[in-house]
């Protein structure tokens, strides 16, 4: 594996990706937006303390609906807009390997949403805690749970959102098609969450490990399909 | 440089290059040409490591295609412009080839030293930070032949490089092609054109699935009359079966002072001199001038003139009627299709 490809290709399509406008305030502005909207609601609701982290909790959770639904997006863009402009062959005409383009293309899927989730989880966590010390008496966040939530199962879920991209990438020719498929890409952190706030489980560290685990399994089964899918034979003869 | 030995590729029930058998030298310029589904994309797309081979074997540039352990090597030594530009709408002309020299392992210094030559040399420069997008297409079809070159490669495969270009934009990127050929590139072109074919490659194959014939353009088209591959050049796959039968196109134009019966039965008995010689059509009378169908000018032109003179016929010029590379190319592979104009299938 060379890494200088992979970074490579990373970087040509995150410059690409950040030029578009609208790409920019869904990376930057809804999350932050979402940090300040949910702090500002817990400030003001008067949540009972008891009620408190189960609230804290779902909201941190809420993000994870939008980790799975933005590189699922980005990575719909990112490979059917190569097949849109033909810009695929050139690619693979390159000295770069199959799994080169899919990492480097997979890296500039998940690290840009990955970071503004971790910004805007962050935020959260903080003014959450500002505005909840009083009431709870300590410092909800950093917990294990929300580091294991933020740092664990947001990646997991946003590689499974990537690899469920590509996969839907080889069958459709056109971007939007490509990122409505993707966008079911959020349907497992949506239903986790949904899950949350019903209370048919609990957020603690045990749920949080079995959920990671299943999404670590989920993430080898989609990346060794997008690896069979994502190689120049099949790109060259089939992706049409 | 280029070595094909019946390489051979199908998809499916489809079979899309036959048994291809050729060898390119050196730095030499090598067209092929053939209707769309011919396999000629296929072919490029297979000697680039692009897609696989389903038999026969080829090796371009020492590498042997197909080899996964010299897949990279290989893609290394070749540049390629494919059909369609492939280029990245929101990246500058100098971004888009800073990116593929990048992947092509081109130290910084020589990226920046080749960004510049090629830019300048197709009049690219001055728009090197403007995005791709605002390009017109013959300014696209200039980058991706820059993007094809920023390795510096040994080989190139270009495919269809004037296609869908104004007169103006293909004239530029022909030029170009030129240029090449005296920096002793090894050059696979694909094309339609059979003008450019002619003015740019060293030698051409024609083909439809199976390379028919190959030659320089010159020993096809003289060969097309008598059924034998422009160079004799059998080995390299192409039997030359196709142009058999075909009539020959060439012949002799001789504009006389004034045309009497007596000078047409001369001409017209000059070249039946030969009872083993192909038939060929009547001699025919426009004005002042005869044409009278030949075999071979070298060797009938002086028994023509010198019956022509004897007859009393004062001759003014004389010019020789070659079969264009088109018409060659129309007629080898009609004779490969059947009866009909390929053009119109």
């Amino acid at each position: 594996m060379n890494w200088q490809n992979v970074a490579t290709i990373a970087r040509k399509d995150m410059t690409i990706m950040l030029s578009r406008r609208a790409l920019r305030i869904a990376l930057v502005a809804l999350p932050l937006g979402l940090a300040v909207l949910f702090s500002t609601i817990i400030a003001r609701a008067s949540i009972p303390a008891d009620l408190l982290p189960r609230t804290l909790n779902s909201f941190l959770f809420f993000f994870m609906i939008y980790t799975g639904a933005l590189p699922a997006s980005i990575a719909s863009y990112s490979m059917v807009g190569e097949k849109v402009e033909r810009s695929l062959e050139p690619l693979l005409a390159t000295p770069a390997s199959d799994g080169e383009i899919l990492l480097g293309k997979g890296v500039a899927a998940l690290l840009p949403p990955l970071v503004a989730m971790w910004a805007g989880m962050v935020t959260l966590m903080v003014y959450c805690d500002a505005v909840t010390h009083s009431a709870l008496g300590y410092l909800y966040f950093p917990n294990w749970t929300a580091v294991l939530t933020v740092f664990c199962a947001a990646p997991l879920l946003a590689l499974m959102a990537v690899g469920f991209s590509v996969l839907c990438s080889a069958r459709v020719s056109e971007v939007r098609t490509a990122q409505q498929l993707g966008a079911l890409a959020a349907i497992p952190g949506a239903a986790i969450y949904i899950s949350l706030i019903t209370g048919a489980f609990t957020l603690d560290l045990a749920s949080i490990a079995v959920i990671c685990g299943i999404l670590a399994v989920l993430d080898t089964a989609l990346a060794l399909g997008a690896r069979a899918t994502f190689n120049r034979e099949e790109i060259l003869t089939r992706w049409a | 440089m280029i070595t094909i030995d019946s390489l051979t590729r199908r998809f499916g029930d489809v079979t899309a290059v036959d048994s291809l058998t050729l060898t390119i030298g050196e730095g030499e310029v090598f067209g092929l040409l053939g209707p769309n589904g011919a396999g000629k994309t296929t072919t490029i797309r297979m000697l680039a490591g692009l897609i696989g081979k389903t038999a026969g074997d080829a090796w371009v540039a020492g590498c042997r295609v197909g080899d996964p352990a010299t897949a990279r090597q290989l893609r290394s030594l070749v540049g390629l412009m494919p059909e369609e530009a492939g280029l990245y709408p929101d990246l500058s002309a100098a971004r888009t080839l800073d990116f593929y020299g990048r992947l092509y392992q081109v130290s910084a210094a020589d990226r920046a030293e080749r960004t510049e030559r090629l830019l300048t040399m197709l009049d690219l420069w001055d728009r090197r930070d403007v995005r791709v997008r605002t390009f017109s297409k013959g300014m696209k079809q200039r980058l991706t032949i820059a993007r094809a070159l920023i390795n510096d490669p040994p080989v190139l495969f270009l495919d269809e490089p004037t296609a869908n270009l104004d007169p103006e934009g293909a004239k530029v990127v022909r030029d170009f092609l030129l240029r090449l050929r005296q920096e002793k590139r090894t050059i696979l072109l694909n094309t339609h054109q059979l003008a450019e074919a002619e003015r740019v490659c060293d030698r051409v194959g024609i083909m439809q699935t199976r390379l028919i014939a190959v030659g320089t353009p010159d020993a096809l088209r003289s060969a097309s009359g008598d059924g034998a591959t422009g160079d004799g050049a059998t080995g390299d796959g192409a039997t030359g079966d196709g142009a058999a039968g075909a009539a020959s196109a060439r012949a002799t134009a001789v504009q006389l002072a004034v045309v009497t019966d007596a000078v047409v039965a001369a001409a017209r008995n000059a070249v039946r001199a030969d009872p083993a010689a192909t038939p060929r059509a009547d001699v025919t009378v426009a004005g002042n001038t005869i044409t009278v169908p030949v075999d071979k000018p070298e060797s009938d032109n002086p028994g023509l003139i010198r019956a022509i003179v004897a007859a009393g016929g004062e001759i003014q010029f004389v010019t020789g009627i070659v079969p264009t590379l088109e018409e060659t190319y129309l007629k080898l592979l009609s004779s490969v299709n059947g009866a009909g104009d390929p053009a119109a299938r």
